[in-house]
């Protein structure tokens, strides 16, 4: 039932929203079909960052993954907490590690749900800052990567989104942007400062203009 | 739905002459690829492929159903609008402003639906660059105000407005008694624009030596703009059946839309030269960006139809 609800909401209805009405370009990531987990690193600007990533999930891999999101935000109150849940499919992590309560510690709950076999979507910059600026990342994602070295990541750019719904604004104006994807790999060092580097150098590869 | 009886058989001679060029065209860029392997011929195919997809979409759009036409074009300048704001930087203040524009597009389609001249005339140059402006005051942010709403109405109006007018040839009201066929001379201006483009394009390839504006656009000469011109005039001496025009009034009216699309080309090249960009986007393989496509009718499509109302009414 989640997974037909998904797949309507982002395979359908949000993909041709974010390709016809807003004008962002990307193509689904059938490429993925056959690799069984993979952790998504992108650069984030807008709420629509989330929604993009979804719907280039190939449809049938839709319900394994689930975008990481802020408790603080997402988790506000009962209601935004359940739409977060049932619509975005969300992992709500605190920002904070949490030495107290080993089971809250954000890092653990992420190994937790790669461990059931989910894929995760990571937004390293942990906050949406101003359009097309990247901020420095959180260490998070380099825990995880370290804990689990076999999981592959993929690192995704986009651009554009951040001028179509920019953070503290709701309204959506179309604007052309686009989505691109890297290359699955695994990380190559086991130091977080290099996985983070690593993670970095893809994305600014990816942010240079290129011809489709 | 499709309504075989109101296809004028002239409409359909029009549409097997596009067709016909397309298949000419298709054949021949296969066989100098066949002839000349070490030749680089990728970009023609590419073109002429995506001409076939554009030809056959429009030709849906405007001959299958009315109501579907006017959609159709509000769609195509609502793509150019997008792709125009975006390329141009505006300011994250300037949103708001964008949205209000943005939903001047139905409206403005709506006018020229309804058939009311006077309001479709003017909603753009007059209202929207009244109440743009007024947008962008409430936001509070004065530093680029000017370049922001200059920049904006100006977008509106070249892609927005110009293309309206297409819509409009489809409202056109009865002369004397007599029936305008709106279908057959959206036809006429949209055939005569894109074939005086590529016509300009060949001549030049041809015969090109020397430049018109070298600093703009350096693939525009003169012998493919003068070439373009007489063979555009040509081609629209023999369409004339689509118009109610004379044949002095057909051959000027040609003229102008050569000249008009030759503008329209080169304006749009020197937008791109002014951000720095080769192509307004990906959207047609082999050409470009929607813009790339329609710089020529933004200019020809107002030209034609004010010709045509003056010339009528």
């Amino acid at each position: 039932m989640k997974k037909a609800w998904l797949i309507f909401l982002y395979s359908f209805c949000v993909y041709y929203f974010l390709k016809i009405i807003v004008g962002i370009k990307f193509r689904r990531a059938h490429f993925l079909k056959n690799t069984k987990q993979f952790i998504i690193v992108a650069n984030h600007n807008s709420h629509l960052d989330t929604m993009a990533l979804l719907a280039a999930m190939p449809s049938r891999l839709l319900v394994n993954v689930k975008p990481v999101a802020a408790m603080d935000h997402f988790g506000k109150t009962r209601l935004s907490s359940w739409f977060s849940r049932t619509c975005i499919n969300a992992v709500l992590i605190k920002r904070h590690r949490d030495k107290v309560n080993p089971s809250l510690d954000p890092i653990n709950v992420m190994l937790n749900y790669l461990d059931k076999g989910f894929s995760l979507i990571l937004f390293p910059e942990g906050s949406r800052g101003i359009p097309e600026i990247a901020q420095p990342f959180k260490a998070g994602i380099a825990f995880v990567l370290r804990q689990r070295p076999h999981i592959p990541f993929l690192p995704a750019y986009m651009s554009g989104l951040g001028k179509a719904m920019p953070k503290g604004d709701n309204l959506i104006v179309p604007y052309g942007g686009r989505l691109v994807f890297g290359q699955l790999q695994t990380i190559t060092s086991m130091s977080v400062d290099d996985i983070l580097n690593q993670i970095s150098a893809q994305l600014s590869v990816l942010k240079k203009p290129h011809k489709n | 739905m499709l309504n075989l009886g109101s296809f004028h058989s002239d409409i359909v001679i029009v549409v097997g002459l596009i067709f016909g060029i397309l298949t000419i065209a298709t054949i021949l860029f296969a066989t100098l690829k066949k002839l000349n392997p070490e030749k680089d011929y990728s970009e023609l195919i590419q073109r002429t492929k995506s001409w076939w997809v554009m030809a056959t979409v429009f030709i849906a759009a405007t001959l299958l159903n009315n109501t579907i036409s006017y959609v159709g074009i509000a769609f195509l300048s609502f793509l150019a609008f997008r792709e125009l704001y975006s390329i141009l930087n505006f300011r994250n203040e300037d949103r708001r402003a964008i949205f209000w524009a943005l939903c001047a597009i139905p409206v403005q389609f709506y006018l020229a639906y309804i058939g009311w001249y006077g309001a479709f005339i003017i909603f753009i140059p007059i209202v929207m660059f009244l109440l743009l402006p007024m947008r962008m005051l409430v936001v509070g942010n004065m530093s680029g105000f000017i370049k922001s709403t200059a920049t904006l109405q100006w977008s509106l109006m070249l892609t927005v407005y110009s293309l309206s007018h297409m819509a409009y040839l489809l409202s056109l009201p009865e002369v004397d008694g007599v029936v305008v066929d709106g279908r057959a001379l959206l036809l006429f201006v949209v055939f005569l624009t894109e074939i005086n483009d590529v016509l300009q394009f060949t001549w030049g390839k041809l015969f090109g030596k020397h430049k018109v504006v070298p600093k703009i656009s350096p693939n525009k000469t003169w012998e493919g703009l003068i070439g373009g011109i007489l063979c555009t005039i040509i081609f629209g001496y023999f369409l004339r059946f689509l118009t109610p025009l004379s044949p002095v009034e057909v051959v000027l009216v040609s003229l102008i839309i050569a000249l008009a699309g030759f503008v329209g080309d080169i304006v749009m090249s020197a937008i791109k030269r002014d951000i720095g960009i080769k192509d307004t986007g990906s959207t047609i393989p082999g050409h470009g960006g929607v813009l790339d496509r329609i710089d020529s009718l933004s200019y020809t499509a107002p030209v034609f139809f004010h010709l045509i109302f003056y010339i009528l009414y």
